[in-house]
């Protein structure tokens, strides 16, 4: 396998990570959350401020886990009275408060700059070898995190999830206790991301608030509503298959001569076509949700 | 402090048009078009476009105008419409994504560079040792008149009466005989001609990229929610709201506060303090201020 697929792959694996998280929240829990970025955001400035303070990664990590868990309750502690449209803008709103943050504050953050030279992992092993134990590290986080969203969501729990998706009113009339759904929901939503965030630091040893604007997290979006709302696996293959699409789009660009802007163009028309096509001719997407009996009651 | 007055309009009028079609578009159509930002650029970039290409520089604007309006009513022939039908938080996410589509083609079109009406350009007058330049004055001219033309429009005809029934209750102003296929397809006519009138009232006195659209989002969004969605002129409200806010933040001197001679925020901190602004509001009031519906139980 070739240096360039090998990073390919980690970056997929990464973004799988984040789908998986949004699917927890929007496919399973009816969760409108348009600020999945800012929970990201939380992993990688977690892992850039604790490298910058000599505090080592699995600090960072903590970091990053309790931030995003922090941001993740007030999310939903927001959205408690709030139609689902309305939550969705609020999202979207304090995702941005908290990018500006990042930017302006440069003597925390470094400001537009970010921080950059962070340690990667494995720096004893050489460049080859390095990438591999990178690829495992990475696919190995996918995987747990897959059999810990399987877990949850083929349970009770996912049926409370799906239940309160459904039906709100139902189901607080059958005893179930919305809020707290909802908190736990963005708070195992918001740790995931965290640790799609500190991979993401720690492999491309660079953070700033450029990663973090509205459009990525729209780009998460595309990948769960493509690979089909309410599926894990639905949402790994999104997120495999819109990131290996980016990869190779400069290639065709080369190939054909376009102009530099082609590359960025036929990212924002692949999302946003994606989407509308999706939405319009496939809403269940490439791999439906399961539904009728849980497997693990 | 006429200065300050004056920055506040000015600030409003780029906010106000747009809030105000996002506004009456979710009276009616029941879910907010994130597009519409787009359709402001578009308008004000077919205008360039026309002006360029020789036609004088208000029949271009004219042209502008009105075929953003029938792409507008196009795409929610053909899109909106039927992504409501699975309901409003897709169709939400759909015209998300055709505004992604909408930024590529601008991409293409336009190129990432700012551009400009050809405009003579005038020395600003001083009224009362306040600057204005002709130009700015030209702008709030065609806000304030498209803001009276619809006022009189949804107040005072008939037509207006109309579409008010079917804002307020559709399923009744059905059953009295108004067509309300025939009133959808006509707000959202006039929500696009009043976008599009929004972006050309911005380039007027300054310039347009294919950025503004975005940039536009959330403080539009903010002013009509705090208008409360679906109350068109709450959301001139709301836009002047948001503008005294914003202005507020950056032209005041936080140093005596501080103890030092000049402390002002970043400007960027601008948009941060009309979002947290919105979400204190939707705290307080879920379904914005000027919204007295009934909750039905």
């Amino acid at each position: 396998m070739s240096d360039f697929l090998i990073h390919v792959t980690i970056m997929a694996g990464i973004f799988s990570l984040l789908a998986l998280s949004l699917n927890l929240q929007v496919g399973f829990g009816g969760l409108m959350n348009f600020g999945q970025i800012a929970l990201f955001g939380c992993g990688t400035y977690g892992a850039a401020l604790a490298f910058e303070q000599d505090l080592g990664m699995l600090t960072g990590l903590f970091f990053g886990l309790v931030a995003a868990a922090v941001v993740g309750w007030v999310f939903a502690s927001i959205g408690r009275n709030l139609q689902a449209d309305y939550w969705g803008i609020v999202t979207l709103a304090l995702a941005e408060v908290l990018r500006l943050i990042a930017t302006n504050e440069d003597r925390i953050t470094g400001g537009a700059q970010g921080i950059s030279g962070i340690r990667p992992f494995f720096p004893g092993l050489e460049s080859r070898p390095q990438q591999l134990a990178i690829l495992a590290l990475v696919l190995g986080c996918v995987l747990v995190a897959w059999l810990l969203c399987e877990r949850l969501t083929g349970g009770r729990y996912g049926l409370g999830l799906k239940i309160m998706r459904e039906e709100p009113q139902l189901s607080a009339s059958l005893g179930y206790d919305i809020l707290a759904l909802k908190r736990q929901c963005m708070v195992l939503g918001g740790l995931i991301a965290a640790v799609s965030g500190f991979l993401f630091a720690h492999y491309v040893s660079f953070v700033g608030p450029d990663q973090l604007g509205t459009s990525e997290t729209f780009l998460i979006w595309a990948m769960i509503v493509i690979g089909g709302l309410g599926n894990n696996a639905g949402a790994i293959l999104g997120a495999f298959l819109l990131q290996f699409t980016f990869a190779f789009v400069p290639f065709v660009k080369d190939l054909t001569g376009l102009p530099t802007e082609f590359v960025a163009a036929t990212r924002l028309v692949l999302i946003g076509g994606g989407l509308v096509a999706f939405i319009l001719w496939r809403q269940a997407g490439l791999i439906p949700e399961k539904t009728g009996r849980a497997r693990h009651v | 402090m006429l200065q300050f007055l004056i920055d506040v309009l000015m600030r409003a009028c780029d906010l106000a048009l747009v809030a105000i079609a996002l506004s009456a578009v979710y009276s009616l159509m029941k879910f907010p078009n994130v597009a519409l930002v787009q359709y402001a650029t578009a308008g004000a970039l077919l205008a360039i476009l026309f002006q360029r290409s020789g036609v004088p520089v208000w029949l271009a604007i004219g042209c502008g105008v009105g075929l953003t309006g029938l792409i507008g009513v196009l795409l929610n022939e053909f899109i909106f419409s039927r992504m409501l039908k699975s309901g409003s938080a897709t169709a939400m996410i759909g015209s998300l994504a055709v505004s992604m589509i909408i930024s590529a083609v601008f991409l293409l079109a336009v190129g990432p560079t700012a551009t400009r009406f050809a405009l003579p350009i005038s020395r600003p007058m001083r009224i009362l040792g306040a600057r204005i330049t002709e130009w700015q004055l030209w702008s709030f001219g065609v806000v304030a008149g498209a803001l009276l033309l619809f006022a009189l429009l949804y107040f005072r005809t008939d037509l207006g009466r109309q579409m008010r029934a079917t804002a307020t209750n559709e399923v009744l102003a059905d059953a009295t005989g108004i067509n309300t296929r025939r009133m959808k397809a006509l707000i959202v006519l006039i929500s696009g001609l009043l976008a599009a009138l929004g972006g050309v009232a911005i380039a007027l006195k300054g310039e347009i990229s294919i950025q503004t659209g975005l940039d536009l989002l959330l403080p539009v969004f903010a002013a009509a929610i705090l208008g409360g969605l679906g109350n068109p002129f709450g959301a001139v409200a709301g836009a002047l709201v948001i503008a005294v806010a914003e202005t507020i933040v950056t032209n005041t001197n936080f140093g005596p506060l501080l103890g030092r001679a000049v402390a002002f925020l970043p400007a960027a901190y601008a948009t941060a303090g009309s979002f947290l602004l919105l979400v204190a509001t939707l705290l307080w009031r879920p379904r914005g201020i000027f919204v007295s519906e009934v909750k039905r139980v």
